[in-house]
């Protein structure tokens, strides 16, 4: 294949760790030094190393919908714009129609090149910020018609540093456009030193090692992924299956929402896996468009998901899937100037429900219900002045989303936040909130009966409720899963819906819709309730010491067990054994 | 006469101070149903060694410092008290929904931790204090003592209070410690404001709940402890490591069992600053190999940092403390961690490790999984006739049959294989170190290597040189690391306090006043136990960020009391000096916002003897030099010396082996001495 030096799988084991704990010590050190609630409390971040042909190797402790797809587009794009590339270069990109996620996402893209001017890795630092310049106060603007409405700074690589000097011109117009300056600027200040952290020890390893070393590396790594993709997918039946899930309907959609397809086909034979997602509806005129990234990753996520979590996620394993998109869908497919504001969470999420279904279907043994959709108003994103210090605030609240999809193996996870972040990220403490914010948190506690029931359970909805302290304050949301809640599969029953409700100063709760900008004054609070996952297998083969244990702790009531588990608890909280298993028995004969 | 004791999972460890000043060190095995019986026996064989009877030697102690896993076993195993857990009226998932985080994105076969307490045992107070302070609800003191009154009917054996913002305004929690007291008396109960107080309410709930938890069984373990070493003989003191590396009175610790935590693990950066002197400030990684894991910690500016993120098990998986505690990594590599190739021909070293059951292949008790131990006997690191000074001989053969299993997949010579699996073990554990370094500021190429365990030998110059380290030190007492530690260290404590302030709009009142009743109480703890205030040393540090930043760093403060402008300046140039030194830069411009206020005492016990080893009676012969392949696959004839037949201060050249009953060190090309304390010094 090549001519450089082989490398045996010890040194590749070596080399691979060395090169993780590269993009991880990147992604600790963003972690740490941000200023924004997003990127330092949430850790709304990811880091990844690419190789001089734009090719993922390693992203460490990142999200997934962050890059398994997207920083190779971008790596090219900054290739395309700047053909020579020079040490000390940076680039800052959010493009979505150049590869980026979606606006939000402001990217560092540093190439490292060695002492002779070759360019031998991409570092890339890409974090979620708490403002892009948007022209509501927003970084998921769901009712943007199109990009000049959404109103983001784009950068498609934009060279931010030259010779490691930041171009002041490019802060100055961010500074004026980006709400909070100096928030956006300390992270953009951290996301600098992250990637030239990582560059610099790029460069120390490839002086120690050796660069021709490295990029066989490089080489047996790709190859690696590969290798371990082909034999699994070897192993799998030829099968095929088509499944969907459906994003309610918001301003933009058709009136029943949007409903996103996917067709799995597994190629034992050609030891590839193909992903359908062309037969899907048009471009939207909102904000709810998927990115060709997102589209892209969203598919992988699910085909990681049912393929385990042992195979290296590389261009190499990467490879092994076509994913189809169709030119002008709002599935992958948009152009300028669609706007693609919100392509992180709320489509991208239903594609990974619509390719995990499917795949579940094919591969029961490594089934995985759908994951509870975002964003609640519990995650929205909070703005206004605050009234302790005179001083505007904008952040995005993550005091939290359960969502967790019940697999095969094990219930859902409790934190899972969204199919896109697979329980990566962090979950805002009380104090910390309103430390930050003059807000406070009424009660945030598990939705009784709210699972998505079944062997294994999705986890339950969680309940924020929240008001301003002092002055009022505006919360920006755009809440899937009211209608279409978290799907089970293998006979595992669907979760808990989301829900929105007002409670105003004299304490009458009235419902609030799906979608939209809130404005909330003292006395008044939000009830938000972001969804469950879906449950796994029917509810009849979940262990009834389980379901007693559920019902001890609160999280299930005793008519529920009864009438969805056939599990009978007394009201001492004894399990009643043969009660259960009669009615299991003839429940099962129906 | 001192002595010190660690009991750890396998072995109790004991290190007697003599009133030569000399040290003897002795192990015993650990008994795990009834671990004041395995101190016990430990003390057995130092005083046969001393020709006395226990009871003799007992009564010629006037100190006894402990260190144990007692506690830290109860919480993995979830055997503490039947605990309770009070919180805010609408807050009940806090110890529930944790801080978030999951270990990997794609793996599904992992289940959520369980709570510590469970939710079952979870109780709302109808009350709610604001992030400034003031009473949003009051405390409804009737719904409370029903609560109370209903948990006793359960049978509760421990009670957690943990309310939000307490630790600005205790005054609910307090009251619940007066109801409990009142209601449940007799009920041990923690207060999260006074036990931790931080801001972050999961990390209080944790502490309180952990700490509750622990205090009916370690109140019964220290009374035994105490109560067995005074039967035979002892009347001297007892005192109990703590994890922030100093050491309690044991009837202290007792209302605070949490602080026990860590205790053995601690205790060896205390020891490491020691043996790595402390020439020009350098600072001090100190690795520790056992077993089945590697342990690190670090010395920075002469300091022992402290965490807060302290995981109980596994990182993500198990309980996180959110109590101050020396930082101490562990990852799972170690003499018995496991080689293995997948199915990608990709090699793996551990976690999974042969353990002491079966052990390595080469130990023949039914071993066949070739581990880290079987690749340094194959490479010929260990001598298979002097190993543990010839009391465990081990089977070569077995090792190389074992390490076959790997070599054919991955395509190289035995001996290759094993040189793979030590740089990969390497690997690993030169990762651990990297993160704790990156994470504490230290550039591990101007740190000292110090080395204890068993297995350090093995790659430890290894570790070295991947990390460009250029000294290494092997105290000879480095197989009881942690024991010699707790001779070392100092009766400590430290009073904690929250004070949100802004170097922008400085609250030089509160800020002097919070110093102040700090100080006050430290001085009042030091008062009783030194009568010299040389041996009385103050530190004071800020937990504090740049405004909108979420972590805190802590940062020694410069001054005692803030004077006037400059003083703030002074605090501000340190601060962002020490941002710097974290993170790779700094921002003057930015406010910064102090959270947290700390005061640590530290009082120096009675002044130690010569921090040596007692010279051994037995003089070991010389053994042949013999071949040894290192992990770059160069073969070589290594001399081997004998530890302690090794002049001081006379410089070798490797390649050698240097050998004493508890290690064996493989050094490649590089210089190496025993220095006049007794270690082994390694030049890279």
């Amino acid at each position: 294949m090549n001519q450089r030096p082989t490398l045996s799988g010890a040194r590749l084991a070596v080399l691979r760790s060395r090169i993780d704990g590269i993009s991880r010590k990147m992604a600790k050190a963003l972690t740490r030094a941000g200023r924004s609630g997003v990127l330092n409390r949430a850790k709304d971040l990811s880091c990844a190393i690419l190789s001089p042909g734009c090719e993922l190797l390693s992203a460490a402790d990142s999200l997934p919908i962050h890059v398994l797809s997207g920083p190779d587009l971008m790596a090219r794009s900054m290739h395309r714009f700047h053909p020579e590339l020079r040490r000390g270069d940076a680039f800052l990109h959010n493009c979505p129609y150049n590869g980026c996620s979606h606006a939000a996402d402001h990217t560092i893209l540093a190439p490292v090149i060695d002492d002779d001017g070759v360019h031998r890795f991409t570092v890339l630092v890409k974090a979620h910020q708490a403002d892009i310049g948007d022209s509501a106060p927003t970084t998921y603007f769901a009712g943007a018609r199109d990009v000049y409405e959404e109103g983001a700074l784009i950068f498609p690589a934009v060279r931010v540093q030259q010779d490691y000097r930041i171009n002041e011109d490019i802060v100055r117009m961010c500074r004026a456009r980006i709400r909070v300056p100096d928030q956006w600027y300390g992270d953009f200040l951290a996301m600098i030193g992250a990637a030239r952290c990582g560059e610099q020890d790029l460069l120390a390893l490839g002086a120690e090692v050796g660069w021709d070393v490295l990029d066989s590396f490089s080489d047996a790594w790709l190859a690696y992924g590969e290798r371990q993709m082909r034999e699994r997918i070897a192993a799998l039946p030829a099968s095929s299956a088509i499944a969907s899930s459906r994003h309610d309907p918001m301003p933009g959609t058709p009136a029943n929402g949007v409903e996103v397809k996917a067709t799995v086909r597994i190629e034992p034979e050609q030891q590839r896996i193909v992903v359908d997602l062309t037969d899907n509806i048009d471009v939207l005129p909102c904000g709810l468009n998927v990115s060709e990234a997102c589209a892209r990753t969203a598919a992988l996520i699910s085909v990681f998901n049912a393929l385990g979590a042992d195979i290296a996620k590389n261009a190499g394993s990467i490879g092994r899937v076509e994913i189809l998109l169709r030119d002008g869908s709002c599935i992958g497919g948009g152009r300028h100037p669609a706007s693609f504001s919100v392509s992180t969470t709320n489509l991208a999420d239903r594609i990974v429900a619509a390719v995990q279904i499917a795949l579940s279907a094919i591969l029961p043994a490594s089934a995985l219900a759908e994951t509870g959709a975002v964003n609640p108003p519990h995650k929205g994103v909070v703005s206004g002045v605050d009234p302790r210090n005179g001083r505007a605030f904008i952040n995005q609240l993550f005091l939290g989303s359960t969502g967790g999809a019940a697999s095969a193996h094990a219930d859902g996870w409790l934190t899972y936040s969204h199919a896109g972040n697979a329980g990566m990220s962090f979950v805002d403490s009380i104090e910390m909130t309103e430390m930050h914010h003059p807000i406070r948190v009424l009660q945030r506690r598990l939705v009784m009966d709210s699972e998505g029931a079944g062997e294994h359970c999705g986890a339950p909805s969680l309940i924020v409720e929240l008001g301003p302290t002092l002055g009022s304050i505006d919360i920006a949301y755009v809440s899937d899963g009211t209608l279409n809640p978290a799907q089970g599969v293998c006979g595992g029953l669907a979760a808990g819906p989301s829900s929105q409700a007002r409670r105003n100063a004299v304490g009458v709760v009235e419902p609030l819709p799906a979608w939209g900008k809130l404005s909330l004054a003292p006395g008044e609070s939000v009830i938000s309730i972001g969804t469950g996952g879906g449950g796994y297998g029917h509810p009849f083969r979940r262990s009834p010491h389980k379901v007693r244990a559920n019902v001890l702790d609160g999280r299930i009531s005793r008519d529920r067990a009864q009438a969805v588990y056939g599990v009978i608890i007394n009201s001492d909280g004894a399990l009643d054994l043969a009660a259960t298993q009669l009615i299991r028995r003839e429940g099962s004969g129906q | 006469m001192r002595f010190a004791t660690d009991t750890g999972g396998t072995f109790t460890d004991l290190v007697v101070e003599g009133d030569d000043g000399l040290w003897r060190a002795y192990k015993a095995s650990t008994v795990v149903e009834d671990p004041v019986r395995g101190v016990l026996d430990a003390l057995e064989l130092a005083a046969r060694d001393h020709g006395m009877s226990l009871n003799a030697l007992l009564a010629k102690g006037d100190t006894f410092i402990h260190a144990t896993t007692h506690a830290i076993n109860a919480v993995l195993t979830g055997r503490g008290a039947k605990t309770a857990l009070l919180t805010t009226l609408g807050h009940p998932d806090i110890l529930l929904l944790r801080e978030g985080g999951r270990p990997d994105a794609f793996d599904f076969t992992v289940s959520f931790p369980e709570p510590y307490v469970p939710r079952s045992m979870v109780r709302e107070i109808a009350e709610r204090i604001d992030a400034d302070g003031n009473v949003f609800r009051p405390l409804d003191e009737s719904a409370a003592i029903n609560i109370l009154d209903r948990l006793r009917d359960d049978g509760v054996e421990a009670i957690a209070v943990c309310l939000l913002w307490s630790t600005v305004n205790p005054a609910h929690e307090l009251r619940i410690g007066e109801l409990i007291s009142e209601r449940l008396p007799g009920i041990p109960y923690t207060l999260s404001h006074r036990l931790n107080p931080v801001p972050r309410e999961y990390r209080r709930a944790s502490a309180a709940s952990i700490d509750a938890s622990l205090k009916p069984m370690m109140e019964r373990y220290l009374g035994s402890l105490t109560r067995r070493l005074n039967e035979e003989g002892f009347s001297g003191r007892v005192l109990m490591v703590t994890s922030q590396g100093g050491v309690m009175d044991a009837d202290a610790l007792a209302g605070a069992p949490i602080n026990v935590l860590n205790s053995g693990p601690s205790m060896a950066p205390v020891a490491g600053r020691h043996f790595a002197g402390r020439e020009d400030g350098r600072d001090v990684i100190i690795a520790d190999t056992g077993g089945t894991t590697f342990d690190v910690s670090v010395i920075r500016d002469g300091r022992i940092p402290l965490t807060r993120e302290l995981w109980v098990g596994l990182p993500l998986l198990g309980h996180l403390t959110g109590f101050p505690s020396v930082d101490v990594r562990s990852v799972g590599a170690g003499g018995g961690s496991i080689a293995r190739v997948d199915t990608g021909g990709v090699l793996h070293v551990g976690p999974q490790s042969a353990g002491a059951k079966p052990g390595p292949a080469c130990y023949g008790r039914g071993g066949i999984e070739p581990t880290v131990t079987d690749a340094a006997l194959t490479l010929g690191y260990l001598d298979p006739d002097f190993f543990l000074g010839g009391a465990l001989p081990l089977d070569l053969a077995a090792s190389k049959r074992a390490i076959a299993r790997i070599a054919q997949p991955l395509g190289l010579s035995i001996a290759e294989a094993a040189a793979a699996v030590i740089e990969l073990a390497t690997e690993t554990m030169a990762q651990a170190i990297l993160q704790i370094t990156i994470e504490q500021g230290i550039d591990p190429e101007r740190a000292i290597l110090v080395g204890g365990g068993g297995a350090a030998g093995m790659n430890l110059v290894f570790i070295g040189r991947r990390l460009g380290c250029r000294r290494i030190v092997i105290p000879e007492i480095g197989s009881t690391l942690s024991a010699a530690g707790a001779l070392m260290s100092d009766l400590i404590t430290e009073r904690r306090a929250t004070g949100r302030m802004s170097t922008t709009a400085f609250a030089f009142d509160q800020a002097n006043r919070i110093l102040e009743t700090l100080h006050q109480e430290c001085a009042a703890f030091a008062a009783e136990q030194a009568a010299d205030p040389a041996d009385i040393d103050y530190v004071r540090t800020v937990e504090a960020r740049y405004a909108d930043q979420a972590w805190e760093i802590e940062v020694v403060l410069p001054v005692t009391q803030f004077a006037g402008a400059d003083d703030v300046a002074a605090f501000r140039r340190a601060f962002d000096a020490e941002h710097q030194r974290l993170y790779a830069f700094c921002d003057p411009a930015s406010p910064v916002d102090i959270i947290g206020w700390r005061v640590g005492v530290a009082c120096r016990l009675k002044t130690a003897g010569a921090k040596r080893l007692a010279a051994g009676s037995s003089q070991a012969p010389a053994r042949p030099s013999r071949s040894m392949i290192l992990p770059n696959g160069v073969s070589c004839d290594a001399p081997v010396h004998r530890w302690a037949n090794m002049p001081v201060g006379v410089r070798c050249q490797g390649p050698a082996i240097v050998e004493s009953s508890f290690t064996s060190v493989a050094i490649d090309h590089a210089a190496f001495h025993r220095a006049s304390d007794g270690s082994l010094v390694i030049e890279l």
